[in-house]
């Protein structure tokens, strides 16, 4: 019983996958690296990829299942997170992922990438929203792995593997998420903090994060990008509150007794996610969320001297994102130089090439296990080599 | 290898050099209560169990089983509910549950870092000090070790709003089964590279032994709202369960108990007031801030209404309400005392399918003259079918297992899982088949193989073994 697929729920595999599936069985056969390509909105992230042939991805596109009712959704992995928010929002529902950049990127990209955005605050990252996938391995071999129920324990969790694997372990193709209903209201608001100075900063957070209110989203802005999205013209806070009116008045009323506390557009959140220039180097610093006042002002110092420079952080989270618009590799290894002490973590979105080998930005995949994975799924080293600091 | 388990074991006396003899269980007698977890219909005894009390002598007795190229089991407290923690023939069976230090409480950063021995509910109970509580709430809680619940990925009545344990470990280190210690995770923030830690939890003991977890912990609700609807038909419950689901409006609990659930739960210790008469519960638990939650309450009642429901009243008290909920989480013990043997699954459904899976069930069972009775997640989909039955008789466990597997069939068809959180273990090996194709179970041993390349941890569980191309044709491959 249960020898092969004879008995099970046959998926079908969408013909733009057996393409993809044709085409990396044929690169792995002549060696030939391959650079993954989906909406091509966030090509420059991730180290360099040199020789490789583009893979385009794009045919992998549109919604596959979508009951309301469920509220799970599954996609093709090209379909622009846009056009799954438009379908959801039709039904009153949303994906709770909103990465930063263009509105192009596709849910293949997010969920390959682990990109998380301001909702992350309240609902976690992809590996907290994906409920499985189907990826083509580095063999050429179609593999489903979870599945589109909203609990699963099923077998080992090559979900959990590939999310945020970089395309290395596998090209997905489709993905399966929980969504959410949307809100019955909504209120953004700045709350002033009164300078920058770490002290008081972390004091305003942990006195926030004690009050009785939920946000859905709380990101500190620098005084540059307040101003940029029209919000203040100094350091801000801005929340996110939803839930029915009786639950969004007493959370606001509760925000107010700490702080001065103005309301904002909500269009602001969107106006954050595109706040980055093309070309910008964006360098994230992470570590545990009681550290977020220090990593600020660690940030705010070490991106002074690079005109133009912003900074947005997530208090909940412990991550302070820098964004060095036109930055060269001189002035984007002076703000790593100046991050080296500091004792976080230094993720690097974007960076001229020449910085991919400063200290700071070691790959996080050279352990013996990550090794072995890579061997296990990628065997010829082909899908996106190098894009993690791994060699093969 | 030899498959002589005797007292005579030259393994026995390697081990008790390490963890004194007091730790090393080698008479048949003593190792009886190792031979079955909390599912009945298992039965598999080890030849051999060890005990050790620290995390040094944890490493030293995965190193010595390294050194001898022995395989062996992890066990936590031995609720699991898949014949999971079993071991048999030369297998070692580690038991973890002397190891219950909680190392460290921060409550700055909401963490907790334990030894994987330490029970469920006794790190809550640490926690309250602070305001805080760990979340996964398995029906087990007051036994269940969290070592376990990350091997098993354990879920629990309030992950439907809270997450399962997944979304709530950080950072774990792990003693590998060839005995090398490594980190996976982080509890300073977000790191780089691949989700080991994400691919680990849940590998039910097949990729190593967490030796230390590090969990979120969750600051307890300011207001909670405990809710019982009660309803004349299996349907009308299963309609309000979709029609809070589809509201938008996410309860912290939403469990279905059906009637001849309630009888059993009713006639036991653990009775917790509910309708003798009903033929089905929801148990109905909304938390958050004080503000707004009542007009949720309102919400949820008249959805209940709306579907049927002959009545709705909420809990006055927290007395009243941890009677409620103890029927619930007992309810398992207390079919288990009304007969010999039981069985339970765990599939999980699509939520708009939950009427139509739930008159299959019935019709499924009267077919084959059994009672079933449905005590489950409704919240998230997550069936839980029982059948008590008298394990004596091998004619009705025939027609047990005959119903147990048309009943996955139908939650395959509908779409669904073959398990949400008890795992696959040994019980559900031969269904996954049914979900994955011969490729993915391929892709599933090639992953236990990152961690156990020697394929010593816990063998022949979760993946069948011909599933996997390379397994099969290796000439040690053992069953």
């Amino acid at each position: 019983m249960g020898r092969g697929a004879g008995s099970a729920r046959v998926i079908a595999t969408a013909a733009a996958t057996r393409e993809v599936a044709d085409r990396v069985r044929a690169a792995a056969a002549r060696g030939e690296r391959l650079r993954l390509t989906g909406g091509g909105s966030w090509l420059d992230a991730g180290r360099p990829v040199p020789g490789a042939t583009a893979l385009p991805l794009g045919a992998l596109r549109g919604i596959t299942e979508y009951v309301p009712g469920d509220v799970t959704l599954t996609a093709l992995a090209a379909t622009p997170l846009a056009e799954i928010e438009r379908a959801a929002a039709a039904e009153r529902q949303f994906l709770a992922l909103d990465p930063y950049g263009a509105p192009a990127a596709t849910i293949g990209a997010a969920v390959a990438t682990a990109s998380a955005g301001p909702l992350a605050h309240a609902f976690g990252t992809p590996r907290d929203l994906v409920l499985g996938l189907e990826a083509v391995t580095g063999e050429g071999t179609v593999i489903r792995a979870g599945g589109r129920v909203v609990k699963n324990v099923a077998g080992f969790d090559l979900t959990r593997l590939l999310t945020g694997a970089w395309g290395t372990l596998g090209v997905i193709t489709e993905v399966s998420v929980r969504l959410r209903a949307l809100p019955e209201m909504e209120e953004s608001v700045a709350i002033a903090v009164r300078d920058d100075g770490t002290a008081d900063c972390a004091a305003l957070l942990t006195r926030i994060r004690e009050a009785p209110a939920a946000p859905w989203s709380l990101e500190l802005l620098s005084p540059a990008l307040a101003a940029t999205l029209g919000v203040a013209s100094r350091t801000v806070l801005i929340a996110r509150l939803a839930g029915n009116e009786e639950h969004v008045r007493a959370q606001l009323a509760a925000l107010r007794a700490l702080a001065p506390v103005a309301r904002v557009a909500d269009g602001v959140w969107r106006a954050l996610r595109a706040c980055e220039p093309a070309g910008a180097a964006v360098i994230r610093l992470a570590a545990r969320p009681s550290r977020t006042g220090e990593l600020w002002s660690a940030a705010r110092a070490a991106t002074a001297a690079v005109s133009g420079a912003f900074a947005h952080a997530s208090p909940g989270r412990g991550t302070v994102r820098m964004i060095l618009p036109g930055a060269n590799a001189e002035k984007t290894t002076i703000v790593l130089d100046a991050l080296s002490g500091l004792g976080a973590r230094c993720i690097a979105e974007r960076v001229p090439d020449a910085c991919w080998s400063h200290p700071l930005l070691s790959t996080a995949v050279g352990d013996a296990l990550s090794r072995r994975a890579r061997e296990a799924f990628d065997p010829h080293w082909i899908l996106n080599p190098g894009i993690l600091g791994d060699e093969a | 290898m030899t498959t002589d388990t005797t007292p005579g074991d030259p393994l026995a006396a390697v081990l008790a050099t390490i963890v004194g003899e007091r730790g090393v269980i080698a008479r048949p007698a003593e190792l009886e209560v190792f031979a079955t977890d909390a599912l009945p219909t298992h039965r598999r005894r080890p030849g051999l169990a060890v005990l050790p009390r620290t995390r040094e002598e944890l490493i030293a007795v995965v190193r010595a089983l390294a050194a001898a190229g022995r395989s062996f089991v992890p066990r936590g407290a031995g609720t699991g509910l898949s014949a999971g923690a079993l071991a048999d023939g030369d297998t070692v069976l580690i038991g973890l549950n002397r190891l219950t230090r909680i190392i460290a409480i921060d409550a700055d950063d909401r963490f907790a870092v334990v030894e994987p021995g330490v029970v469920n509910a006794a790190l809550t109970r640490a926690a309250s000090a602070y305001g805080l509580h760990y979340a996964p709430d398995p029906s087990s809680q007051s036994a269940c070790t969290i070592g376990g619940n990350v091997a098993e990925n354990a879920g629990g009545p309030h992950c439907l709003k809270y997450g399962v344990t997944l979304n709530h470990i950080v950072e774990l280190e792990v003693l590998l089964p060839d005995g090398t210690l490594v980190t996976l995770g982080s509890a300073d923030g977000e790191r780089e590279g691949y989700d080991l830690l994400g691919a680990f939890v849940g590998s039910e003991g097949c990729f190593g032994i967490a030796t230390q977890v590090t969990v979120k912990l969750t600051p307890d609700p300011e207001a909670v709202r405990t809710l019982l609807a009660d309803f004349s038909s299996l349907e009308d419950g299963a309609r309000a369960v979709s029609a809070i689901i589809a509201s938008g409006i996410v309860p912290a609990a939403l469990e279905m108990i059906d009637g001849p659930t309630i009888r059993a739960v009713e006639a036991s210790i653990y009775a917790a007031g509910y309708p003798a008469d009903a033929a089905a519960v929801l148990l109905i638990e909304l938390d958050g801030l004080a503000a707004g939650l009542d007009a949720d309450v309102r919400a949820v009642e008249r959805l209940c209404r709306d579907a049927g429901a002959r009545g709705v009243r909420t809990a006055r008290d927290t007395a009243e309400r941890a009677r409620l909920w103890q029927g619930r989480k007992k309810a398992y013990g207390a079919m288990g005392r009304v007969s010999s043997a039981l069985v339970v699954q765990d599939a999980v459904i699509p939520r708009t399918k939950l009427p139509v899976v739930l008159r299959a069930i019935q019709e499924i069972g009267a077919r084959h003259g059994i009672t079933v009775c449905n005590v489950f997640h409704a919240g998230d989909g997550n069936l839980h079918p029982n059948v008590p039955f008298d394990g004596a008789d091998p004619a009705a466990r025939a027609r047990v297992d005959a119903a147990m597997r048309e009943i996955m069939d139908v939650c395959v068809a509908a779409g669904g899982t073959i398990t949400g959180e008890h795992g696959v273990g040994l019980d559900k090996r031969d269904y996954m088949g049914l979900i994955f194709s011969a490729e993915s179970l391929d892709a599933q041993c090639r992953l236990r193989d990152v961690f156990d390349p020697s394929r010593r941890a816990n063998p022949g569980k979760v993946v069948p073994l011909h599933a996997c191309r390379e397994w099969a044709a290796a000439p040690g491959a053992r069953a």
